[in-house]
Order: structure tokens, then sequence, then C-alpha cells
């Protein structure tokens, strides 16, 4: 006969409980938590200016930041690992999910990768098209790191969220563009091995311009509404400076190193697709606050508006895929040797290192090289010495997608 | 002072957004059209109806080959074959489907099983699946996805059509049409000379029920080989 | 004093019979204008919420609410019912006198501005001497229960919250106070009716005189943006940084209270705006003075207030702070001399 469980349990009352000593396994803050006058602040997972869920401890002089660690992997999902299980047929809708707001461009990466392996060529339509979707993948993407930028400046009950609902409201356009074309507005499944899996419909390059035409038209009133408001101006100038060396030492690149002097561009400097036919300019500042990341950004989407006014100009005809159709799990067999391959999304470089197994229809290895990952590292050195204000500020300029950080 | 006029500036860029009608539409709003090729819910098809089709109605596409559910990167299609049949159909031996669950709960939408579909029997609605009050509801089975075929508007894509589309070998509509033409000629080259040999080998049969002109007949019996000879050159 | 310049007035005694007795009497005076004014009062702020919606949609390119009640009108009463049904939680740890006693202490100081807010020359509760004073003064105390609320929570948001929220109060209390003192200058009276009555006979205090007019009222206007904690003033509120600010741990009606108050509070100084500089129930160059008037210009202020918030992003505390004491606090002595020497020289009552 056991002993009556209920009878030996000693029932603590909650009040009584004293909390577990508060260590941080990560990193030592002891130092600044002995002294009693900072204050150590949670900035985040579920706050709502995080972009995604991302923690930040703060420790706190008055209102000055002393000290940030930032802490991601609260969106891991085990997507490399996932990936091992399946098969190169149904790997490329999962990789939607890592860069949630460009799919278009980790799908591709993907891809390219399996091409690079396998020694393919995509058909020269099928290029093109990967070329005007990545495009069009970064107006839209930038339109949202513009607006969720306005947003955390200026609040989500007040007029930041009306620079967010404008810039969403051009980005519906583009949306309907991509909905035209695959099928579904936000995760496409579009890019296969070996090409493109949806064609242009009839009378699609007309709808796109008349979109693109309205972009251009109302960048300028976000250009008035926000960049050369003085209240607008003074939250951005001056803060957040990224100086070009910690930028190369911590691997940035994209719009990131671009504010801070780096001039390169994968689309340029190492050109796929159908960019070496096109004539790229790519913008540069040195200035490296937020107000620099934010004019890059802004002056990228009227790049890209010009390109793909050329893109849609001159489509080439042909087919959009060199391989045959994927009809099974199976049907897909890449083997090689492994490769990195890199591109431009639009956030920096997204590269995607692919081992393949023996058999050639699973991947042994995949590890995706976020441009996010390196953008968050740059909290902790970025934010001390700032406000809390402008911690959000920041944060919101380096534009960190945690579905990609974290995968 | 520059803050003052710029803020009003702002202020004056909302207002004007403010008259602009709004791009959103409040509740009671009617169904959005969507591109034909909006893809959301599911529904399994019967064969298109055709000469062969039994009287009993056109049979189902479904042949229980379960590369849908394996190409599924979800894994939320579970397909139970029925064995083998003779089809009225067609008349030869072809898959039967006895159960189908395909779990909305964790469908992400990718449009992969209707591509590997050999028969094209599993294709996207355009209608959302309609909200449920339990998650076993949203476990689409066969009967739901069978009479999802007429309750909705089936998306663009089946498997045919992308296999079609991804074909490495696609030519563009004017190489197409060129190639069209083509066809065109050698088969009304054909259907001509079809015509000419049947002319000739009804007036060879006529000519035959008279023994008297037996030498005639053999004379005009060996002309009609010619022209096919040439006409097969012609074509070639 | 308020009772008997009314018992002179023809039209009360005109009505019937038990109405001039109820309205001459000092409590029942004081009852029936109480109940208007304060109605009146609340009533705007609670369909403000709807107005606010609905135009920041339109500014936004969205709809605004429009399911509850005709074109969604009835959406502050949906509201108020979500809140009242609402539990108030109250955090662990947290102070209970204190986090209990902040809500109905905002409230109270709120509604007790209104006791001297004139909405004619009949239409209104007391007419004090010292009405601007009265009416300052327990708006300056509004910062107390916000201190309050933020420090019982047991939060450190809101702690920062509370403690943004005292610095910018008590900085812009000064510009807020010196603009005020302009009309007083200029009209030798601390009573609101009389600054009214004024601009009634000598024109607008905005236009008269011009220089100390105009700023005063844009100073104090600014002013009292920061005090009601509005956009572009919002650091205490700040809702990307600090989620809701001081209020992060309330719900309910006790978290009801604190947006209604803040909507009061804009409402009654949009009011005291317009009776100090714009003439209050008068018209310009003094026609048709009434209700209507005074109605309109609040009204119109507290639009102009709603549309600069959605408009504007907000300014970093330290250069709200700047812009208090290196600009606003500055010009408003400046406003201040200028009205002094304008009465000196020029003219205005002895």
């Amino acid at each position: 006969m056991s002993t009556d469980h209920a009878s030996t349990h000693v029932v603590t009352p909650w009040t009584a409980l004293t909390p577990p000593p508060r260590v941080d396994p990560y990193v030592d803050l002891s130092e600044f938590e002995a002294d009693g006058d900072l204050m150590v602040l949670n900035l985040g997972p579920q706050h709502p200016s995080t972009h995604g869920v991302f923690r930040i401890k703060l420790v706190l002089d008055g209102e000055v930041i002393v000290k940030a660690v930032g802490y991601p992997g609260y969106l891991h999902r085990g997507v490399e690992k996932l990936c091992e299980k399946l098969t190169f047929a149904n790997i490329t809708p999962i990789l939607d999910k890592n860069d949630y707001l460009a799919p278009m461009t980790s799908e591709q990466c993907f891809n390219m990768a399996l091409e690079k392996i396998a020694g393919v060529e995509v058909p020269r339509r099928g290029r093109w098209i990967r070329t005007l979707l990545a495009e069009l993948q970064r107006i839209a993407s930038h339109l949202i790191a513009i607006g969720t930028f306005a947003m955390d400046i200026g609040g989500a009950i007040g007029g930041g969220t009306n620079l967010f609902m404008w810039t969403f409201r051009e980005r519906e356009l583009i949306l309907n563009a991509f909905e035209e074309l695959t099928g579904s507005r936000f995760h496409y499944n579009t890019s296969c091995f070996g090409g493109q899996r949806h064609d242009l419909p009839a009378g699609w390059d007309l709808g796109v311009i008349k979109a693109l035409d309205q972009i251009e038209r109302r960048m300028v009133e976000y250009a008035d509404f926000g960049t050369a408001n003085p209240i607008f101006v003074n939250r951005c100038r001056g803060i957040g400076v990224l100086g070009r060396d910690l930028a190369l030492e911590l691997g940035l690149s994209g719009p990131l190193g671009r504010a801070s002097g780096i001039d390169h561009d994968l689309r340029r400097d190492a050109p796929y697709h159908c960019y070496d036919e096109l004539q790229i300019n790519v913008p540069v500042l040195t200035a490296g606050d937020c107000e620099a990341r934010y004019d890059i950004r802004v002056q990228e989407v009227r790049e890209s508006i010009r390109l793909s006014r050329q893109l849609l100009a001159g489509v080439p005809e042909g087919p959009i895929c060199s391989e045959k159709p994927n009809i099974g799990p199976t049907s897909v067999r890449v083997k090689g040797a492994p490769a990195y391959v890199a591109i431009e999304g639009p956030r920096g470089e997204l590269g995607t290192f692919l081992i393949p197994t023996d058999k050639g229809t699973q991947p042994y290895r995949m590890k995706i090289r976020p441009p996010s990952l390196h953008a968050v590292a740059v909290v902790e050195h970025l934010l001390p010495g700032n406000n809390l204000s402008d911690a959000v500020a920041i944060l919101g300029s380096l534009d960190p997608i945690m579905g990609e950080v974290d995968r | 002072m520059k803050t003052l006029i710029y803020s009003l500036r702002s202020m004056a860029i909302a207002l004007r957004n403010a008259i602009r009608p709004p791009t959103t539409e409040g509740f009671g709003y009617p169904e959005r059209v969507r591109p034909e090729r909006y893809r959301n819910s599911f529904a399994l098809v019967h064969e298109p109806v055709g000469p062969d089709t039994p009287e009993s109605g056109p049979e189902e596409a479904c042949i229980g080959c379960r590369k849908c559910e394996l190409i599924c990167p979800s894994e939320i299609i579970v397909v139970t074959p029925a064995g083998k049949a003779v089809s009225p159909t067609t008349g030869k031996k072809r898959g039967y489907l006895e159960s189908f669950i395909l779990d909305m709960n964790a469908c992400i939408f990718c449009e992969l099983c209707v591509q590997v579909c050999p028969t094209d029997a599993i294709v996207m609605c355009q209608e959302p699946t309609a909200p449920v009050f339990f998650r076993e509801d949203l476990l689409l089975t066969r009967e739901k996805l069978y009479a999802n075929e007429h309750q909705r508007t089936p998306a663009w894509a089946t498997g045919a059509k992308l296999v079609d589309m991804q074909d490495p070998d696609k030519l563009s509509p004017e190489q197409q049409a060129a190639k069209d033409a083509l066809a065109a000629e050698a088969a009304a080259k054909k259907a001509e000379l079809a015509a000419a040999a049947a002319a000739a080998a009804s007036a060879a049969a006529a000519e035959a029920a008279e023994p008297a002109l037996v030498s005639e007949v053999d004379k005009s019996a060996s002309e009609p080989p010619e022209t096919p000879a040439e006409g097969a050159e012609e074509v070639n | 004093m308020t009772v008997a310049s009314n018992a002179s007035n023809s039209f009360i005694m005109s009505l019937p019979s038990p109405v001039p007795e109820i309205l001459t009497h000092p409590v029942g005076h004081g009852l029936v204008m109480g109940t208007i004014i304060l109605t009146f009062f609340m009533l705007i702020s609670a369909w403000s919420i709807w107005f606010e919606r609905r135009f920041a949609g339109r500014m936004q390119s969205r709809v605004g609410p429009n399911v509850v009640g005709p074109a969604g009108l009835l959406q502050p009463i949906a509201d108020a019912i979500k809140l009242l049904r609402k539990e108030n939680l109250v955090p662990s740890g947290a102070d209970k006198v204190l986090f209990w006693l902040s809500p109905p202490m905002t409230l109270f100081f709120t509604l007790a501005t209104l006791a001297v807010i004139p909405l004619s020359e009949d239409l209104l509760v007391a007419e004090l001497d010292i009405g601007l004073l009265w009416v300052l003064a327990f708006s300056g105390l509004l910062l107390f229960p916000t201190w309050i609320a933020g420090w019982a929570s047991n939060n450190k948001y809101t702690l920062f919250a509370s403690m943004r929220a005292v610095a910018q109060g008590i900085s812009y209390e000064i510009p807020l106070l010196f603009s005020a003192i302009v009309p007083v200058v200029v009209v030798g009276s601390l009573s609101i009716s009389d600054i009214v009555r004024y601009q009634g006979e000598h024109g607008w205090l905005l236009f008269w005189p011009l220089g100390p007019g105009a700023l005063g009222f844009l100073i104090f206007f600014v002013a009292s943006l920061a005090e009601a904690n509005r956009i572009p003033f919002d650091v205490p509120e700040a809702e990307s940084e600090l989620v809701a600010g001081v209020t992060v741990e309330y719900s309910g009606m006790m978290y009801g209270l604190f947006p209604m108050t803040e909507y009061v509070h804009t409402l009654i100084t949009s009011a005291l705006a317009s009776a100090l500089f714009l003439g209050g129930w008068y018209g310009p160059f003094g026609w048709a003075p009434g209700v209507h008037w005074m109605v309109g210009k609040t009204l119109f202020l507290f639009f102009v207030i709603f549309w600069a918030r959605w408009s504007l992003v907000r300014f970093r505390s330290d250069q709200l702070m700047r812009l208090c004491w290196v600009w606003l606090v500055p010009l408003s002595l400046l406003c201040v001399c200028g009205a002094a020497l304008w009465v000196v020289y020029v003219g205005g009552v002895a």
C-alpha cells in the first residue's frame, strides 16, 4: 500500500514561494545588477515595436541605456532540420516562411543553390521573370520597412500609423499583381528547380506598370510627410550611427551596409539572374544613422521601380523552366559537391549553403545565411548611450525579420 | 518655427488623404473578385463528361496513387486506395479511392498536390473554407471534397496545366503558331490524298465489277500508287 | 454674485413659474447648470471617440467603425459597455490604495474644472473672481494621479512613463500659465466670463494685441497639448516604447476612466482657449453672441487637436524638454511683457 500522496504533500501558498536567483546563463550582468541606480528592463519579446518576437534586455540609468543584450530565438521553428527530412521537391514552400516579407527571394536563393550544384541553367525567360519578381518583392519589403519605422517613431495610435497604412495600401497593389501571377498573396511557391512554376498571364504587365506609377507618385507624399518633417528628422539624424568598420566586422550588407558606406551590392558585383544585362545604380550613404538607413530604402524603392519598368518592357519568350516539372517527391535529383549561393535580398546578402545527400533527393545539410541575424547583432553595439525612444527607432531602422533570424 | 510649418504641411497631407475615398470596405462588403489563379480551399473532381462517359455519370478522377500524400510538405493528406477495377469509361483497369482526408488546419496552400496529380483529380478552389466551431470540421473528408466540386469555383491550376506551363520544351506563342500552321498544312494534304485514294479505290471497285475491262482496270490501278508517293515526298 | 446677475436676465424671468425660482436659487442654479455643462462635455468627449476613429480611418485610407449603430455612431456605448464588463485586475505587489485611488482622482480633478467654464453668458455653473486660477490649479493637480498610477502599478514601464509624464507636466505648466496670464494682464481680471465680455467689446484677444495675443494663443495651445499628453507630446504614453504608458496595468473601467478624462481634459482646454483668446461666445466683431459660437470654436479646436494627433510623429523626451525650456518659456515671458507694455502705452482696462 503506497503512502497517500495527498496527506504527505506539503502545500506552499504561492505568495510564500521565493523566486529562483536570477542568473543570466548568457551574459554576466552582475556588476550592473549590483549597482542600485541601474534598472534592468526587458524590451520584448511581446512589444508593439519589436519587429517580430525579439527580446532585448536593457540596463538603464534613468533614460539612458548602459548595456543592451539581445536574445533572439523566440521564433525558432527548426526549419533547417525540417528540410533535412523533406525532399528537394517540397522544400520550397517551407522557405517562404523564413523571410516572410520577401518570400520570392528566399525561394529563389534555395533553388539557385540546387541549380548551381546540378550545373543547370535556367532559361532566359525564367531568369527574366525571377529578376522582375525579385525587384517587385524588394519594393514591397521596403514599403513595409518604411511604414513600420514611421510607426515606431510616431506611435501605433498617432501620426506614424498614417504612413504605415499608406505604404500598406501601395503594397497591396504589388500583392494583387502577385496574386494574379501565382494565385497566392503572401506565400507563393513560385520558384522551382530549373526556373519558375508560374508564367506571366496575359495583360499582367499593364497592371504592374499602373501599380508602379502609383507607388512612385505616393513616394513623393511620403517624403513630404516624413523625411521633410523636422520632428521626424530630429528623431533619426545622428541616432544609432553605425561605423563602417563595425559594419564590416559584423558582416552587414544590403541597406544597412550601404548606409554605412560599404559600397557592395551583389546585383552589381556578383550578378545573377539577368542583372548583368541591367544598369543598376546603387545608392550609398556614409552617415550610418537611422536617417541614412531610411533614405537608402526610399532610394532603393525608386531604383527598383525603374528596374522593374525596364524589365517589363522587354520580357523574352520561351520556356520558364529548364527541368522537367516536379511530379513526385523524388523527381528532383541533385547530386554533386556542396555549394553556397548568395543573392541580394531586401535586407542584405541572403545565402544558402547546401550539401545534398548521396542519393540526391534530400539535403544532407542546408544552412541559410540570414542577413537579419547580423543586423540584430548590431543592437548590442548601437544601443548603449541612447535613450529608450532611440532604441526603438534604431531597431526599426535595422528592419530585422525574426523569421529569418531564428528560422 | 520650421517645425511648425512642416507640421502643418504634414497635417495638410493627412487631410488630403482623408478626402480620398477609402481603400478598404466595411462589413457587409461584396465578395471580392479573385483572379483566376487564386488558390484557397480544395475539391476533388470527377472526370470530364465525354463520349465514353457511362450512363451512371462521370467517374471519379482520383485513382488513389497517393502522389499528393507523398509530396505534401505538411503531411496533411491521408489517402487510402480501394484497389483496382475495370473502368466502365475506358474498359481498362484503373485504381479507385476509398478514403481521402485533407487537414485544412495545417495546409500551407503550396499547390504541390495539384501539380503532381496525374489525373487532375484534386484542384484548389477560390472560396476559403468557412469558419467552423470545431477543429474536426476542418478535416476535409472525401464527401466534403466532392461536394466542393459543385459548391465552389475551381482555380485555374490543374496538374496538367501546371506541368504544361513548366515544360522545358515549351514553345513561345509564335513558334507554337508556326508549328500549328505546318501541322494544319500536313493534315490538309493528307486529307486530300486520302480523299483522292478513296475516290480512285471506289472507281477501281466500280470498274472491277466489269470483267471485260480487266486491262483498263490494271492500268488505272497502277496510277494511284504514284501520287501518294509524290505526296509523301512533299510532306517529308 | 452669479445668482444676482442672472436674476436681472429677462429671458429667465419670462419662463414659466418654477424655473426662475430654481435658477435664481444658488443650489438649484448649480444643479441645473452643472447638469447641462456636464452633459455637454461628457457627451461630446464620448462621441469624440467615434469621430476620432472615423477621421483617423479616413486619413489612413480606411473606413473606421461603421458596424455598431448607423455609421458606427453607437461605438462609444459599445466601448463603455465593454470596459464596464471587464475585470478590474490589480497586479500583485501593487499598492492597492493608490492603484484604486488614481483613476477616480483623475476624473475628479478634471470635472472640478468644469465649474467655471462658461458656455455662454448664462450657461455657467459659477462665475468666480478667480475662475482662471481655479481651472489651471486643478489641471495642474492632474499630475498627481498620473504619478501615483505609475508608481502603484509595480511595473518598470509605468514607473518610466510616470516619471516622464511628471517631468513633462511640470515643465509645460510654465508656458501654459504664462500664456494664460496674457489675457489676465490685458483684461485685468481672473474671471473667465470677464475676459470673454472684454473680448466682446474690444475684439478677440487673438488679434488685439496682435503679437502677444496670437503668440500667446499658440503657446497656450501647444502647452495644453503637452499637458494632456497628446501627440506630438506623447512620450509618457508612447505605445511603441511603453505600450500604454502609465495605464499598462489597468483594465476595465479603471482603465476606461483614463482615456475618458484625457478626452474631457482636452475638450476643457479647447473651451478655455476659445474663451481666453478666441472671444468665447462672441462672434467676430461681436456679432450674434451666443452659445453657438462657443460650442463651434471649442469643437473646431478639438478637431485641430485630433488632426494634429493623427498627422505628426512624437518628440523624444529630451527634445520635448528643450522645446519647452529653450523656446516656449522665454517666448511666453516675452508675451506677458508685451501684453503689459501694451496695457500701459496703448490702453486696456485700468
